[in-house]
């Protein structure tokens, strides 16, 4: 709670470089984990990509409910119901299996009513369907990172694609751990949360941008350090979108599928949260470590950071920027403070020699 | 400056309470999808043996035919023996018949007259004299054929017995060809293919034996050989033309180059390049569809998300949106109650074009679009976050609450302009690409996101911007979720003494 007061009042709670590698490391599992799962166990494919079973019921009056309670019983809950014409039942089922289709139509015409019409149906959603939609994934992932290269930078669109790229394995590889049913609903969800996480880091992006953009040509500053401030400053934003973003999913969870039994909310919802959560959380971490690992190769980064290494500033965690330099709007107007002046507030921890009897400069009034 | 504000704020204002009142007068109401109201569906059944792949290339063509429509997004799938299709609503079971039903053949009508181009305003305005008998019943204004608003006659009253103007495949706007009744159907016809002889693509037709076949199609080209009444020659050509129809465009129409032809001896140039000649001739084996379908029996059907659910989904939704309200005014006062009121205005908005469209066009609003616009709320929501955080900073950095709202402002703007450009990308390429219910989701994500952009532009940066210039914001940056100077200087002091 106190880094969140911390961050709610602007300061610099967080040292993000720190946790970068235990990040990736935690990402890199996850990943193999996801497609580990998605090779070994596939994913539960439903009824819209499969096919599966129709059977039509003559039994008016029946309700929806009831008719789902029978297939509840037989272990085919999942099945999609709809009432024709006021009096027929029209169940479709994923179950393929034609002694298994056989034996659900006996309990069908048993419970429900003469079972009027039973075949085999196709895929609503075919072959066609998907691969129109895989190759508007790939066309999708070349335009946005030109996008990006153009709007921001090349080696952040690499950091934008991996990101989104985590975040969709990560949510198909939920499902195929739980073995949810995939759904045409479900599939939106996949390309929800990855607008939603692509939105997320070019926001962290630009923020980025703004940061190196005022503070880089001071030269005091190594990228590190500049990534650190700009994710501390917009951690807060982060936040609050993930959690204002997440509130109507929560309540879809909770009051829609517990309060009120609908369990078809219930996988969609789950999927959405997931997706929201990880895409904040790459945003953060993910997608600011690529690019800071790329930035330092930089042969102008290596310079600063050399420089301010020099001055034995760099060991230890990552240096806070304080508010009075974070606050300098132009970096060419901005006054270049006496050699012996501090760069950077410092931790009281760490006792940096050199540097430690600055006294802080004053502040500013006014730009 | 505020001036400009003004008319911003007063016009977004006006819009969205006009915009809100039409939907009201006019009764628009969004057409829920299949998956949220239910529909008709109409289940075919193939005539003569058909096997999966066949069905599935008859789903595929169906497909595109109702996506060609709108989005109405429709359900279609094979069966055992033929296709059930499944539209949304309930008034739509003749348009349902009339798409997958009636369309499905070929047809061969003679060709009355050709309009070129533009221009050509109403046919059958009696210029043309010279053409006895059944075209001529036209030319004379004995029948008129139904002539849509486009100039050509529309898909309902494309019937083959009557005279009809249509339009030339993949050529919109452009020529029309004024068509005798049909007299011949795709039954005729065996197989057709595209071949490369003389130098340049060709379609070789084969047809039948028999009346609906090689004999019939004998009939026809003697009539336009000679250029009867019921067949004409038009200026330039020695012969009269015979028009191939499908779907209610003239794919191609040759003229008939002699009086009889041998059954597996029938060709058609016409200068095609090697695709057009596969159109060509595609279109001439299936009629439309590898398989004739029969409509078997039209039915109502309920929605295929239970109602349960529905409801489920409608009270979660409210609550979560009464949560995110009370948390976004909880956090950030009065700038909350803006991007509340910002969030209002984009909702209205979205709302008329849906209900709009809906009732216009046929779209449709199913999960996968409700999925879209949650996200896209979730957006708006950060759009009006990100420019808020950007604020305090400023406040935080020193500035006075006044001058940060005018610098935060455009930075925050360009960083929701970015954000929100990468996701019309999305959506427009979605959009493009695919087909079915990702497409819905497109359309209301894409939407939604320039709403955003809309609302953000004119509505709330502009509202931030004249509360700005009150005294009481001057005053009082805590009631508007910002922080005081006080407290700046007093966090800095105590991290300026914890580091000394």
């Amino acid at each position: 709670m106190s880094v969140l007061g911390a961050l709610y009042r602007g300061e610099s709670p967080v040292d993000f470089p720190s946790l970068w590698r235990r990040a990736v490391i935690v990402s890199t599992v996850a990943v193999l984990v996801g497609l580990a799962s998605f090779g070994v166990r596939g994913l539960n494919l439903g009824l819209d990509f499969e096919g599966g079973t129709s059977f039509e019921v003559r039994s008016p009056g029946t309700s929806v409910a009831e008719a789902r309670q029978v297939m509840e019983r037989l272990d085919a809950a999942d099945a999609r119901i709809q009432i024709v014409d006021g009096e027929v039942l029209l169940i479709r089922s994923d179950v393929q299996d034609p002694t298994r289709a056989t034996e659900i139509r006996d309990v069908l015409a048993a419970e429900l009513g003469p079972v009027e019409a039973f075949e085999q149906v196709g895929p609503t959603w075919g072959d066609e369907v998907t691969d129109k939609a895989v190759r508007a994934l790939l066309v999708f992932f070349i335009v946005v990172a030109l996008y990006i290269t153009v709007r921001l930078e090349w080696k952040m669109a690499v950091g934008a694609m991996v990101a989104v790229a985590h975040d969709i394995v990560l949510s198909v590889g939920v499902y195929s751990i739980l073995q949810f049913e995939i759904t045409p609903a479900t599939v939106i969800a996949f390309l929800t949360i990855m607008g939603y996480s692509l939105y997320d880091t070019i926001v962290v992006y630009d923020k980025v941008r703004e940061i190196v953009g005022r503070l880089g040509a001071t030269d005091r500053y190594t990228y590190t350090e500049l990534m650190n401030l700009s994710l501390n400053r917009v951690a807060m934003r982060s936040i609050n979108t993930s959690v204002t973003s997440a509130i109507p999913v929560v309540s879809m969870l909770l009051i829609g599928s517990l309060a009120m039994g609908a369990t078809t909310l219930r996988e969609f919802a789950v999927a959405l949260l997931v997706g929201i959560f990880v895409g904040s959380y790459s945003s953060l971490f993910l997608a600011s470590t690529i690019v800071a690992g790329l930035k330092e190769r930089e042969e102008r980064w290596r310079l600063v950071f050399q420089k301010v290494r020099s001055r034995g500033l760099v060991d230890g965690p990552t240096r806070v920027i304080g508010r009075q330099e974070a606050a300098v709007s132009d970096t060419r107007a901005a006054p270049r403070s006496s050699p012996t002046g501090g760069p950077a507030k410092r931790r009281p921890t760490i006792a940096a020699p050199g540097a430690g009897g600055a006294p802080p400069r004053p502040r500013k009034k006014k730009r | 400056m505020p001036r400009r504000q003004l008319v911003f704020l007063i016009g977004i204002v006006i819009l969205t309470v006009a915009a809100s009142v039409m939907t009201v007068v006019w009764r628009n109401e969004p057409l829920l999808g299949l998956d949220l109201q239910g529909g008709v569906s109409v289940r075919l059944v193939a005539v003569g043996p058909a096997d999966e792949e066949m069905l599935d290339q008859a789903v595929e063509i169906i497909r595109d035919r109702v996506d060609g429509l709108g989005v109405a997004e429709p359900e279609i799938s094979r069966t055992e023996n033929g296709v059930m299709v499944s539209l949304p609503g309930v008034d739509d079971q003749e348009r349902a018949l009339s798409l997958v039903g009636t369309t499905a053949e070929l047809r061969f009508r003679p060709v009355c007259r050709v309009y070129s181009a533009r221009g050509a305003s109403r046919p059958a305005s009696g210029v043309v004299s010279a053409i006895p008998a059944s075209c001529e019943a036209v030319a004379t204004g004995e029948v008129v054929p139904a002539v849509g608003p486009a100039g050509v006659t529309l898909p309902e009253d494309d019937r083959p017995g009557d005279f009809v103007v249509l339009g030339l495949r993949g050529d919109e706007g452009g020529r029309r060809y004024l068509l005798g009744p049909s007299l011949l159907t795709g039954e005729a016809v065996s197989d057709a293919d595209a071949l490369f002889i003389d130098y340049q693509w060709q379609v070789g037709l084969e047809l039948h034996e028999g009346a609906v076949g090689i004999d019939g199609f004998n009939a026809i080209a003697a009539l336009c050989f000679s250029g009867s009444p019921a067949c004409p020659r038009s200026e330039g050509v020695t012969n009269g033309r015979l028009a191939i129809v499908l779907d209610g465009q003239v794919v191609t129409a040759p003229s008939i180059r002699a009086p009889e032809f041998r059954r597996d001896a029938i060709l058609i140039s016409g200068g095609f390049e090697k695709i057009e000649a596969d159109d060509v001739s595609l279109a001439l084996r299936y009629g439309a569809l590898p398989v004739e379908l029969e409509p078997e029996n039209i039915r109502l059907v309920s929605a295929t998300i239970g109602e349960d659910s529905l409801r489920a989904g409608v009270v979660s939704g409210l609550i979560g949106l009464l949560l995110v309200a009370v948390f976004i005014v909880g956090y950030y006062r009065i700038l909350g109650l803006v991007a509340l009121a910002s969030l209002a205005v984009s909702g209205a908005l979205l709302w008329s074009i849906i209900a709009h469209l809906g009732t216009q066009s046929g779209l449709a609003l199913t999960l996968a679009g409700v999925t879209g616009m949650v996200v896209a709320i979730g957006v708006s929501v950060d759009s009006n976050v990100v420019y808020f955080e950007h604020l305090k900073e400023d406040v935080r950095d020193g500035r006075t609450a006044r001058s940060s709202v005018d610098r935060a402002f455009p930075i925050a703007f360009s960083t929701i302009v970015k954000a929100d450009t990468a996701s019309l990308i999305s959506a427009g390429l979605l959009w493009y690409l695919t087909v079915g219910a990702v497409r819905g989701f497109a359309l209301y994500l894409g939407l939604a996101t320039i709403l955003d952009l809309v609302a953000t532009y004119f509505f709330m940066g502009p509202m931030i911007r004249l509360l700005s210039t009150t005294r009481w914001f001057a005053e009082h940056p805590e009631r508007f979720g910002l922080p005081s100077s006080g407290a700046v200087s007093a966090t800095a002091g105590s991290l300026r003494r914890a580091g000394a």
